[in-house]
C-alpha cells in the first residue's frame, strides 16, 4: 500500500517541497492581498464597517494628478537607485576581484551601512544634508565648493537625488558582495586562459567576466528594483514626501492615506495599483534577464 | 623596471580603492562623533569633534532604553528565523530551480507577489490572524511573522543559487536510487553554505532593523527588539541629537559585531566553492 | 479532622496572601504620546501619585508616539485588545467613536461642566463625550531676545508692520530673521492670519459651503507672505523644504534664526540650552494682539471594551483635579481646558499669555474638527510649493486645499 502511494506520488513528490513555504506565503501574503482587493472597493476607515463604493477609489487615483505624479516619482527613484547601485557595485566588485589583498576588508567596509536600519540612516543623513548646520555643506565649503552648498532635501531639484544617494550608500555593499560571489564562481581556468591569450584587465572584464556575471545581474537588479519600489522609510523620515511632493513615492502615499488619514479603502486601492506595477516590472525584468542569461 | 612600475601602480590603485571605501564610512564616523557630544555643544557648533569623551548621553540611553534585553531578544529571534527561513526557502527553491513547468511558474509568481507586497498593506489582516491564533505579544508570533516576511526573498535567492549548481551530482545520486528528499538533504543542501551565509545576512538585517512588525505585534517592553527600544527612546518628532546619536550607535553596534562573524563565514564559504 | 482544619487554614492563608497580591489588583493599560523622556508632560510623576492614592490599581503605562498611534492602536481596538485608557485628540476621537470603539464618559462626569465654554461643543458628540481634555497648548512665535537686541529691535513684533520692520533691522545686522518652513511654520502663520481675516469663521471652509480659492481672506495672506519676502524676513527657497521637526529646531537653538513659529511644547527643551534667551509670543497679525493659535491637542479616552471601566474613569477624573493637572500643565507650558483653571506658563510665555488675555485666541481648526485632517498635510505641501515659486497664483495654491476638503 505505501509503495503504491509512493508510485502515485513519485512524479509530484518533488513539488511537495514547496508546500510549507506556500502555506506560509499564502497565509501572510495571498490571503491579506485578497482582503485588500476587497477593501479597495470600500470606504473602510480602518475601524468599523466598510461600505461598498464600487470603483470610486480607482477613479480618484486616475482623476487626480497627484497620484500619477507619485507613480512617476517612484519610477524615477527606483531607476536612479538600481542603475547607480548596480554600476557602482559592479565597479567595486571588479576592482576588488583584482585586489585580493584588500578584498575582504573593503567588502566589509562597504557593507557596513547596510547594517544600520532605515530609521537610523534616515536621521543621520538628515543631519548631514541639513542646510545650515549640515555636514555636507560644511565639507563643501571646506574644499572651496561653497557655491554648491544648498538645502539638499529642501530643494525639489536635488531632494530625490539626495535620498537616492543615501539609499545607494546603504545598499551598494550588498550589490558588491553579490557580484563578488559571481566573480568567485567564474571558473579560474577561463580567466587563466584569457590571461594567457594576453587579454588586458579591461578585456577580461568586458568579454569574459561580464557575460558570466549574468546570474548576479539578475539577482542584483531584481532585488534592488523590488526593494526600492516598495521602500518608504527614507523619504518618510527624511522629507515626508516633500518638498511639495518631490519625493512623494507611491508607497509613502499609501502610508499617508493609511495612517495619516485613515483612508484604508483608498490606500488598499493604491496598494493594489502598486502591487500590479511591482509585479509587472518584476515579471518583465525576470523574463528579460533570464533570456539574456540563456543567450550567453 | 616594468614590474616595479606595475607594482607601484598596483599599490597606488589599491590605496585609492581603500581610501574611497573608507570615505563611505564618513557618515558612520559622524554619527559616532556626535554621540559623545553634549546637546549644548551640538547646538553651539554642529560639526566640531567632541571636546571630551562625554559619556553622559550613553549613560542616559542605557538607563532608559532597556537595551540589553532588546539585544537578547533581537539575537534570539534572528537566529530562529534564519534557521526556519533557510530550511523552508531552500526546500521550496529546489524544485523551482530544477523543473520548469506550469506549476513552478505559478509558484514563482506567488513568491514574487510576496516579495512585492509592501509590508504595511498586509498589516491589518495579519493582526487579526494573529489575534485569532493567540500569537500577539509572543516570541513565536514575531518569529513566524519575520519568517514569512523573509521567505519570498529566500526562495528567490536559493532558486537562483541552485540553478547555478551543476546537475551531474544529483543525477549520479538518483542512479544510486536516492529519493528527492535524500538528494535534497545529502546532495543539494550541503552545497548551499555560501548562499545561506549571504542569506542569513539579509535575514539578520531585516529582523534587526525592521520596526513595523515588532511595533505592532509586541506590546510588552520586555519582548521588544533593539530597534523598537531605540525607536521608542528617540521618538519621531522633535529629534534630540544627544538622544538620537547614542541610541543610533547602540542600536547599530551589536549588528556590526554579528556582521563580522557572518562576514568570515561568507569568505570561507566562497573560497571553499572556488577551490572546488 | 485535624487535617481538614490545616487544609482550611491553608486555604484561607493562600486566599489572603494571593488575594491581595493578585485578585484585587486591577491592571490598567494606559498609552500616550507624551510621557517619554523628550516630552514627559509630568506623566511619570502623576502616575506614581495616582497609584499611591489608589493602591488597588496598577497602571501599566506605555509610550506610543502620535504617528505610531495611527498604526498601532486601530488593530488593537478592533482586535478587542485595546488599552483601557488612551491619549487621543479630536481626529482620532471622531473616527474611533463613530466605529463605537470608545466609551461614552458621560455629560454627568464631574469635570464636563467645567470645560471652557469655547471648547465644550468641540468635545461633545451629540449626547456623548468621548474625550476628557487635558490641555490647550499655544502655537506662536518663538523669539530669540538676544538676537533682537543685537539688531536694535526693542519690542517683540506682534503686528505685520512690526514684523517687517524687525526683519529689516535683523537682516541689516546679518541675522537671519525668520524660520518659515513650508511644513508647519509657514502654515501656522497663514492659517492664523487667514482665519483672523475671515473674522474667526473657520468652519465654513471645511464644508462644501465655502472654498479657499477666490477667497479674499486667504488669498490676501499669501500676498502678505510675498511682502514678508520683500521685507527680507526669509529666503523662500531656503525655507521651503526645511524640516520643522528637527533641522529648524536645532537651527533656532543654535541661534541661527531670530524668530520661529512653533508650538509651546518646545519650551522645556529650549530652556535647557544655556545661552538661549527667548520668549514665546503670538503670531504677528493684522491686529495689535497678534494671534494666539491655541491647539486643543490631547485628552484621555476610554476604550469601549475595557474590562475596567470604573478604574479607567477614576484615572481620567484624577487628571481633571486641579492640583494634578497643574503638574502636567507646568511640564508642558500649557493652559488648562477648564474654567478658572490655572496655566502652566512662565515668564517666557508672557507675550503669548498677554495676547490670549486680550482676545487674540484662534482655535487651531484641525484640532476641533472644523477642517478635515488631510487638509493639514495638503496645506504644508502646497505652501512649500508656493515658497519655491511665489509667482504661482494664489488660486493655484488654494485650489489644492479645496480638493483636499472635497476628497476627505
Amino acid at each position: 500500500m505505501p509503495e503504491a502511494w509512493g508510485r502515485v506520488l513519485q512524479p509530484i513528490r518533488i513539488y511537495l517541497f514547496t508546500v510549507p513555504a506556500l502555506l506560509v506565503i499564502g497565509a501572510f501574503f495571498v490571503y491579506p492581498i485578497l482582503l485588500s482587493v476587497n477593501l479597495s472597493f470600500t470606504n473602510f476607515t480602518g475601524v468599523g464597517v466598510a461600505n461598498y463604493i464600487g470603483w470610486a477609489n480607482y477613479e480618484r487615483f486616475l482623476s487626480r494628478s497627484r497620484y500619477l505624479n507619485s507613480v512617476g516619482v517612484t519610477i524615477k527613484f527606483t531607476f536612479l537607485v538600481v542603475v547607480f547601485q548596480t554600476l557602482i557595485g559592479l565597479v567595486f566588485a571588479a576592482l576588488l576581484h583584482r585586489m585580493p589583498a584588500i578584498r575582504n576588508f573593503c567588502r566589509a567596509v562597504l557593507f557596513t551601512p547596510a547594517m544600520m536600519s532605515f530609521v537610523i540612516v534616515g536621521y543621520v543623513w538628515q543631519f548631514i544634508y541639513a542646510p545650515y548646520t549640515g555636514g555636507l555643506n560644511a565639507f563643501l565649503s571646506a574644499i572651496g565648493l561653497e557655491s554648491l552648498a544648498r538645502g539638499w532635501l529642501g530643494d525639489p531639484s536635488t531632494a530625490l537625488f539626495a535620498i537616492a544617494a543615501t539609499h545607494v550608500w546603504m545598499f551598494v555593499g550588498y550589490t558588491t558582495a553579490i557580484f563578488l560571489v559571481g566573480f568567485a564562481n567564474i571558473p579560474s581556468d577561463i580567466e587563466e586562459a584569457g590571461r594567457l591569450d594576453g587579454a588586458s584587465s579591461w578585456q577580461r572584464f568586458r568579454y569574459l567576466e561580464l557575460p558570466l556575471l549574468a546570474p548576479s545581474f539578475t539577482v542584483n537588479i531584481i532585488l534592488s528594483t523590488v526593494g526600492t519600489l516598495k521602500t518608504f522609510e527614507l523619504p518618510f523620515i527624511m522629507t515626508r514626501g516633500g518638498p511639495d511632493r518631490a519625493t512623494n513615492t507611491l508607497s509613502l502615499e499609501i502610508v499617508n492615506n493609511l495612517f495619516g488619514s485613515y483612508k484604508f479603502g483608498f490606500a488598499s486601492a493604491l496598494s493594489i495599483v502598486m502591487l500590479l506595477i511591482v509585479v509587472a516590472v518584476a515579471i518583465v525584468q525576470n523574463i528579460y534577464l533570464k533570456r539574456r542569461e540563456d543567450n550567453q | 623596471m616594468r614590474p616595479m612600475i606595475r607594482r607601484v601602480v598596483s599599490i597606488f590603485g589599491q590605496a585609492s580603492v581603500v581610501v574611497v571605501t573608507l570615505a563611505m564610512l564618513a557618515p558612520v564616523f559622524y554619527m559616532i562623533m556626535m554621540s559623545f557630544r553634549t546637546s549644548a555643544e551640538i547646538a553651539e557648533e554642529p560639526l566640531a569633534m567632541p571636546q571630551a569623551l562625554y559619556l553622559g548621553n550613553y549613560a542616559n540611553a542605557l538607563e532608559n532604553m532597556n537595551y540589553w534585553q532588546g539585544v537578547l531578544n533581537s539575537l534570539g529571534i534572528t537566529l530562529t528565523v534564519t534557521v526556519l527561513v533557510a530550511l523552508l526557502g531552500s526546500m521550496a527553491a529546489y524544485p523551482l530551480a530544477r523543473r520548469t513547468n506550469r506549476f513552478t511558474r505559478g509558484v514563482i509568481l506567488i513568491v514574487a507577489l510576496g516579495l512585492a507586497t509592501p509590508p504595511f498593506v498586509t498589516i491589518t489582516p495579519i493582526y487579526v490572524i494573529f489575534r485569532n491564533l493567540g500569537l500577539l505579544d509572543s516570541y513565536p508570533g514575531i518569529v513566524i511573522a519575520f519568517t514569512a516576511l523573509n521567505l519570498p526573498l529566500a526562495v528567490f535567492f536559493y532558486t537562483s543559487f541552485i540553478s547555478a549548481i551543476p546537475k551531474e551530482l544529483e543525477e549520479a545520486a538518483r542512479l544510486d536510487n536516492c529519493g528527492d528528499w535524500q538528494v535534497y538533504w545529502y546532495i543539494v543542501r550541503p552545497l548551499l553554505g555560501p548562499a545561506t551565509a549571504t542569506l542569513s545576512l539579509f535575514v539578520t538585517l531585516m529582523v534587526w532593523n525592521d520596526f513595523t512588525y515588532p511595533l505592532l505585534l509586541l506590546s510588552s517592553p520586555e519582548k521588544f527588539t533593539v530597534m523598537i527600544s531605540v525607536y521608542r527612546f528617540v521618538g519621531n518628532l522633535n529629534i534630540q541629537p544627544d538622544m538620537l546619536f547614542p541610541a543610533a550607535v547602540l542600536g547599530s553596534a551589536p549588528l556590526l559585531v554579528l556582521f563580522m562573524i557572518f562576514q568570515r563565514r561568507i569568505v570561507s564559504g566562497v573560497t571553499a566553492g572556488a577551490v572546488k | 479532622m485535624k487535617s481538614l482544619k490545616i487544609g482550611l487554614a491553608g486555604a484561607v492563608l493562600t486566599a489572603t496572601l494571593c488575594g491581595t497580591a493578585y485578585a484585587d489588583k486591577i491592571v490598567l493599560d494606559v498609552t500616550a504620546w507624551k510621557g517619554n523622556e523628550a516630552e514627559p508632560a509630568g506623566l511619570p510623576e502623576l502616575i506614581e501619585k495616582f497609584e499611591a492614592e489608589n493602591p488597588e490599581i496598577d497602571v501599566e503605562f506605555s509610550y506610543i508616539s502620535r504617528l505610531d498611534t495611527d498604526v498601532v492602536l486601530p488593530p488593537r481596538l478592533q482586535g478587542n485588545n485595546a488599552p483601557d485608557v488612551m491619549m487621543t485628540d479630536m481626529p482620532l476621537v471622531k473616527i474611533w467613536s463613530e466605529a463605537g470603539l470608545l466609551a461614552d464618559l458621560g455629560k454627568d462626569s464631574p469635570w464636563y461642566g467645567n470645560i471652557e465654554p469655547a471648547l465644550q461643543p468641540s468635545v461633545t458628540a451629540g449626547e456623548a463625550v468621548y474625550i476628557m481634555p487635558l490641555e490647550v497648548i499655544g502655537m506662536g512665535n518663538f523669539v530669540n531676545l538676544s538676537l533682537l537686541k543685537q539688531a536694535g529691535v526693542e519690542d517683540i513684533p506682534t503686528t505685520l508692520d512690526g514684523l517687517k520692520d524687525a526683519c529689516g533691522k535683523l537682516a541689516d545686522a546679518g541675522i537671519k530673521p525668520l524660520v518659515f518652513t513650508g511644513s508647519f511654520s509657514a502654515p501656522l502663520f497663514v492659517i492664523a492670519n487667514g482665519i483672523e481675516r475671515a473674522e474667526g469663521q473657520a468652519a465654513p471652509y471645511g464644508s462644501p459651503d465655502k472654498t479657499f480659492a477666490g477667497d479674499a481672506a486667504f488669498g490676501s495672506v499669501l500676498d502678505t507672505v510675498r511682502e514678508l519676502i520683500d521685507a527680507r524676513c526669509l529666503d523662500p527657497k531656503g525655507q521651503a523644504g526645511l524640516d520643522p521637526w528637527s533641522t529648524a529646531l536645532t537651527a533656532f537653538k543654535s541661534g541661527d534664526f531670530a524668530m520661529m513659529p512653533q508650538g509651546a511644547w518646545n519650551i522645556a527643551d529650549f530652556s535647557s540650552v544655556a545661552d538661549l534667551d527667548f520668549a514665546f509670543a503670538p503670531i504677528p497679525s493684522g491686529k495689535d494682539t497678534g494671534v494666539a493659535l491655541d491647539l486643543f491637542g490631547i485628552g484621555w479616552s476610554v476604550s469601549a471594551n475595557s474590562q475596567h471601566q470604573e478604574a479607567a474613569r477614576k484615572f481620567v477624573s484624577f487628571f481633571s483635579e486641579e492640583e494634578n493637572l497643574q503638574i502636567m500643565l507646568d511640564a508642558e507650558s500649557a493652559y488648562s481646558p477648564f474654567v478658572g483653571g490655572q496655566s502652566g506658563t512662565s515668564d517666557v510665555t508672557k507675550p503669548y499669555d498677554a495676547s490670549r488675555a486680550e482676545g487674540g485666541v484662534i482655535m487651531y481648526p484641525f484640532a476641533v474638527l472644523d477642517w478635515p485632517k488631510p487638509l493639514e498635510k495638503e496645506i504644508w505641501d502646497s505652501l512649500t510649493g508656493f515658497l519655491l515659486n511665489t509667482d504661482r497664483s494664489n488660486d493655484e495654491v488654494l485650489e489644492r486645499w479645496d480638493e483636499a476638503v472635497e476628497d476627505s
